[in-house]
């Protein structure tokens, strides 16, 4: 007979960043009678999943599951959407590209049997279902109200990334782990002692004492503090795909509102703008051949940080009972809005993988297996990138993983997006990053055979999907405007970044 | 628009199921790319195995523009909710694995963890109770999915159909399409020596039908993939022993038409009983070392419940796969390429998806490029080894010792891959997840509970609520269960209420 597995009794989180916090506040939420403590260690600046300004649609989902209202983030942190990420420059010189979320679209997806049995050998993602989102059609129009939900609407499907201010939507997540008894001791780590089972047995903070626990989690940015001890130095270095070694951080400038991001290559490297109600970020990326004098005169506005990064993952993210999550497991420049995304797609696998006290080898090879394809699919985003001939001239050559040489071969040649399991876009939106990087896309065979009067009939069923969502959506501005959000921050007058 | 490209030759050997399937996919969706020309001789018989589909079948038939209804009625098809495994983990107990799931998971926690732990309190009923597909089927009952994400959508629906009328009614279609049919022999493969492609096939009265491209439909006698380019065959005989089936319809009464197969397990491997429209179908699927085909035969005979519609016939084959079944300019399709036994039921699925993958990744304008073969190759190996893995699962869980046959494959040695599946179950009750490939979580937990194979231990977060709570959840889902499954009509009910899904009654 099965029987129950013994729960654990406390487990130990290391940083106090937004990821520690919500991985606090989803573990006692998911064992009320187990005790959380979080130690809150000093920020890293280079940590990105706890600097994150914003994720992706999984966020949105994950934050409802645990309880975090999305309303409440819109209303008391300076929440917005973005429904769209611009490329600008990567296509070649003035070229702007346009990538939209929402892998729910497929019809294949809509029923219960589909998702749980499978749809039979499936399509990978093609260039045709990318071709024109509706949430293209509303960035561009400005115009959009996040879908009531309870019933059908002409928005449904239409994904959008949520953007927040960090350390106001950090102080809702505290409010959060407050109510569910999160133990809180800030500090640093002063030690640990080893459990002989490749893990450890506990930790102690300066001036704070030893804590003892089952499962340690190492949220402590990419220093990786516990997970080091455990894991011996195993470590997969990125560098050689991803050119980028410096990240130049401006300090937030005016407010913005807007429904879309922009990441432009620039000739000293990359510019990510990220609008938000309490002022634009922006960040500069850039490789080895550019100065700091350079990129600082490339920057616009005021400097505020710079980190320097050596990209790369732990090839086993759990070891022992230390378990690493966003840059103690992976830790990679903030492009594509992956930091977080990858941290929270980590910690729900967790979630649904949480072992016992006693941990079953199996189970944490699993864990490993999974979410080392989770950053493989991170890396090959990423690389993704650095692979446009724009970028080669702007970044040098540099090698491409294979599997990424294997997705532009399909991709350019056949239209076709493979499936990689664990990715961090469906194949419709890896799709539609592709062609918003400006890689041409191939013409599947299926396509070819197609004649024009089937095409012209999707195209008219499209117009009249985004008549219909035009016509549904008010204007942003009055959606945030009007709202219970109203309250707080100013709202710039126009949408230029 | 572009310049029309030159439309690539492709000649099909082989005209059974897979044959035909292969030219009604090609000429159906690919009309602007290729020509199809198959060749098939009347000498020849087909096998036709596989009476019993998967739901995929569906999205094959639909893509193909075909009516569902005039499909059920030339195949004589029946509905499929799932198969009813007899015997297997123990004599006398049963299972039904379902085309749908059990339950919903809560919290983020499967669904069977949750029934581990009421069982455990002897607050929970049996596994299957809580699956729409399982209910309505053992109440023999019927009705189509819902199109949305409500309880009556967690389960999909494949047909049970005469496979010796199904390839017949795909050559109709396929004709209908364009593809040219040629009747002969062929008695020689021509080759392009530089390349060593194919170039053309030459019949036995000398008439040669040129390509670009061959998909090799020729059945177990794989003559372009083994006998031409003599690819090399991957052998698991010693995972799955059975290397013979004896066939024999029978009759059936109107009650014996129940919307999913039957599959006991025998001595030496394991009996299909499936409901068609007209007739019962019947096998003996077993192995040559445990067992003579005569015995098989007599065996299978003495195990049908109706009168025989034809002495039992034998076929024999071999599980296992080319190693590559895409090699110059030939693609192997159905058995050509590989075979697993019709266990559960994967034969023509697994020809669909080769044509679903080939029509992805079909040639650019005559030159086959490398990189898409090897796609193609890896695709298809996926989906076998994963196959693979789960048909060896059913006879490997299993506490039979009545026989030599049981007691082999109760103890060999399983692939690792399965080895790590397995001991991941039995420590923490969890499923190796992908998306990728056919059997997901809710078929082996099917297969992992039906046969008797409960872990020892499961998530310690289910003992967290209220037991009576979660004991009150599951009853209202078996009551909703069941107010569903009463709502719904009976099979043949359903069935006959529309009679252009009939077919003629049988001389």
């Amino acid at each position: 007979m099965s029987i129950p597995r013994e729960r654990l009794r406390r487990v130990c989180i290391v940083g106090g960043g937004q990821l520690g916090v919500l991985a606090a506040v989803a573990l006692r939420r998911t064992l009320p009678d187990c005790q959380v403590v979080l130690v809150g260690t000093p920020a890293d600046p280079g940590a990105y999943a706890d600097r994150a300004a914003t994720a992706l649609p999984f966020t949105n989902r994950l934050y409802q599951r645990l309880g975090i209202d999305e309303a409440a983030i819109v209303a008391r942190a300076g929440g917005s959407h973005r429904l769209v990420q611009r490329y600008i420059g990567w296509g070649g010189e003035g070229r702007v590209g346009t990538m939209a979320y929402g892998a729910q679209l497929d019809a294949q997806w809509r029923t219960r049997f589909a998702r749980e049995w499978g749809g039979g050998p499936r399509n990978a993602g093609s260039s045709e279902q990318a071709a024109g989102s509706l949430a293209e059609v509303l960035a561009d129009a400005g115009r959009f109200a996040v879908p009531p939900g309870d019933r059908a609407t002409p928005l449904d499907g239409v994904d959008f990334g949520l953007r927040w201010n960090m350390p106001a939507c950090r102080d809702l997540l505290i409010e959060a782990a407050q109510a569910r008894q999160v133990v809180y001791v800030p500090g640093t780590l002063d030690s640990a002692l080893r459990d002989g089972a490749g893990g450890l047995a506990s930790i102690t903070v300066a001036g704070q004492g030893t804590i003892e626990a089952d499962l340690f989690i190492d949220c402590n940015g990419p220093a990786g503090t516990l997970i080091d001890l455990v894991a011996q130095g195993e470590w997969q270095d990125w560098q050689p795909w991803l050119p980028v070694r410096h990240l130049f951080h401006a300090r937030p400038g005016q407010p913005l509102l807007a429904l879309e991001d922009r990441v432009t290559l620039t000739p000293q490297g990359w510019l990510d703008a990220i609008a938000g109600r309490d002022g634009l970020q922006l960040v500069l990326g850039y490789g080895a051949g550019v100065t700091q004098a350079e990129a600082r005169a490339a920057l616009p506005g005021q400097p505020e940080a710079l980190v320097e990064i050596a990209q790369g993952c732990r090839p086993e993210s759990w070891k022992g009972n230390v378990v690493a999550l966003g840059d103690a497991a992976a830790w990679f420049e903030p492009l594509a809005h992956l930091n977080l995304d990858l941290a929270h797609r980590q910690l729900a696998l967790l979630l649904e993988m949480l072992p016992g006290r006693a941990i079953e080898p199996l189970e944490r090879a699993e864990y490993n297996r999974r979410t080392a394809l989770m950053a493989q699919g991170v890396l090959d985003v990423l690389a993704l990138h650095y692979a446009t001939p724009a970028a080669r001239a702007v970044f040098g050559e540099q090698p491409v993983p294979d599997s990424v040489s294997h997705t532009l071969d399909q991709f350019t040649r056949r239209g076709r997006v493979p499936f990689r399991e664990e990715a961090p876009f469906a194949g419709a939106e890896m799709a539609g990053l592709l062609l918003a990087l400006g890689y041409p896309a191939g013409t599947s065979p299926q396509a070819s055979g197609r004649d024009a009067g089937e095409a012209a009939a999707a195209r008219r069923d499209f117009d009249q999907r985004a008549r219909e969502a035009l016509a549904f959506a008010p204007a942003y501005r009055d959606f945030i405007a009007g709202g219970p959000q109203a309250s707080g921050n100013p709202i710039a007058a126009d949408l230029q970044y | 628009m572009g310049e029309a490209q030159a439309r690539l030759r492709v000649v099909v050997l082989g005209g059974g199921t897979a044959g035909w399937m292969t030219a009604a996919g090609l000429a159906g969706l690919l009309p602007h790319r290729c020509t199809v020309d198959l060749i098939e001789s009347e000498d020849i018989g087909i096998v036709g195995v596989g009476e019993a589909t998967l739901p995929h079948i569906r999205g094959f038939v639909e893509k193909l523009g075909i009516d569902e209804a005039a499909f059920m009625k030339a195949t004589h098809a029946t509905y499929k909710l799932g198969i009813d495994f007899r015997d297997f983990g123990r004599i006398g107990e049963s299972y039904i694995h379902p085309f749908g799931s059990f339950g919903e998971e809560v919290g983020g926690i499967g669904f069977h963890h949750y029934w581990l732990e009421m069982q455990r309190r002897g607050l929970a009923a049996e596994l299957g109770e809580y699956s729409l597909a399982v209910c309505a089927a053992r109440a023999n009952r019927f009705a189509p999915p819902a199109q949305d994400t409500s309880l009556a959508s967690t389960y999909g629906y494949a047909y049970q159909f005469d496979a010796t009328l199904f390839g017949p009614f795909m050559r109709e279609h396929a004709k209908g399409q364009g593809v040219r049919r040629h009747e002969g022999l062929v008695v020689e493969v021509e080759r392009d020596p530089a390349s060593g492609n194919v170039t053309a096939l030459v019949l036995k009265d000398g008439r040669r039908i040129e390509g670009d491209l061959f998909i090799d439909c020729s059945g177990f006698r794989s003559v372009l993939l083994g006998q031409t380019l003599d690819e090399a065959w991957e052998d698991w005989t010693h995972w799955l022993p059975c290397d013979r089936a004896a066939a024999m319809p029978c009759t059936h009464r109107i009650s014996d038409i129940r919307p999913y197969t039957i599959a006991t397990a025998m001595p030496a491997g394991w009996r299909w009983q499936i409901p068609l429209q007209h007739r019962m179908g019947n096998g003996y699927v077993f192995s040559s070392a445990h067992l003579s085909e005569e015995a098989a035969c007599a065996a299978l005979v003495a195990a049908a419940d109706g009168d025989p519609l034809a002495d039992p016939r034998i076929l024999k084959f071999r599980p296992g796969r080319r190693k590559h079944s895409w090699s110059h300019n030939v693609v192997g399709v159905g058995l050509a390429s590989g075979f697993l036994e019709p266990l559960e039921s994967t034969s023509i699925y697994l020809a669909q998806m080769a044509i679903t993958y080939l029509i992805e990744l079909f040639p650019e304008s005559g030159a086959i490029d490398p990189r898409d073969r090897a796609e193609f190759n890896r695709l298809v190996d996926l989906e076998y080894d994963r196959v693979r893995d789960f048909l060896i699962l059913h006879y490997h869980a299993t506490t039979r010792d009545d026989s030599d046959f049981w007691n082999h494959v109760r103890t060999m040695q399983v692939p690792d891959s399965l080895a790590d599946k397995l001991e991941l179950w039995h420590r923490a009750a969890r499923i190796e997840k992908y998306s990728d490939g056919l059997f997901y979580d809710a078929s082996w937990i099917a297969v992992y509970v039906g046969q008797g194979m409960l872990p020892q231990a499961h998530d310690g977060r289910t003992a967290l609520p209220d037991p009576a709570r979660v004991a009150g959840a599951l009853d209202r889902l078996r009551q909703e269960i069941g107010r569903q499954v009463a709502a719904m009509p009976g099979h043949v009910e359903y069935l006959h209420s529309e009679r252009s899904r009939l077919a003629e009654a049988e001389a």
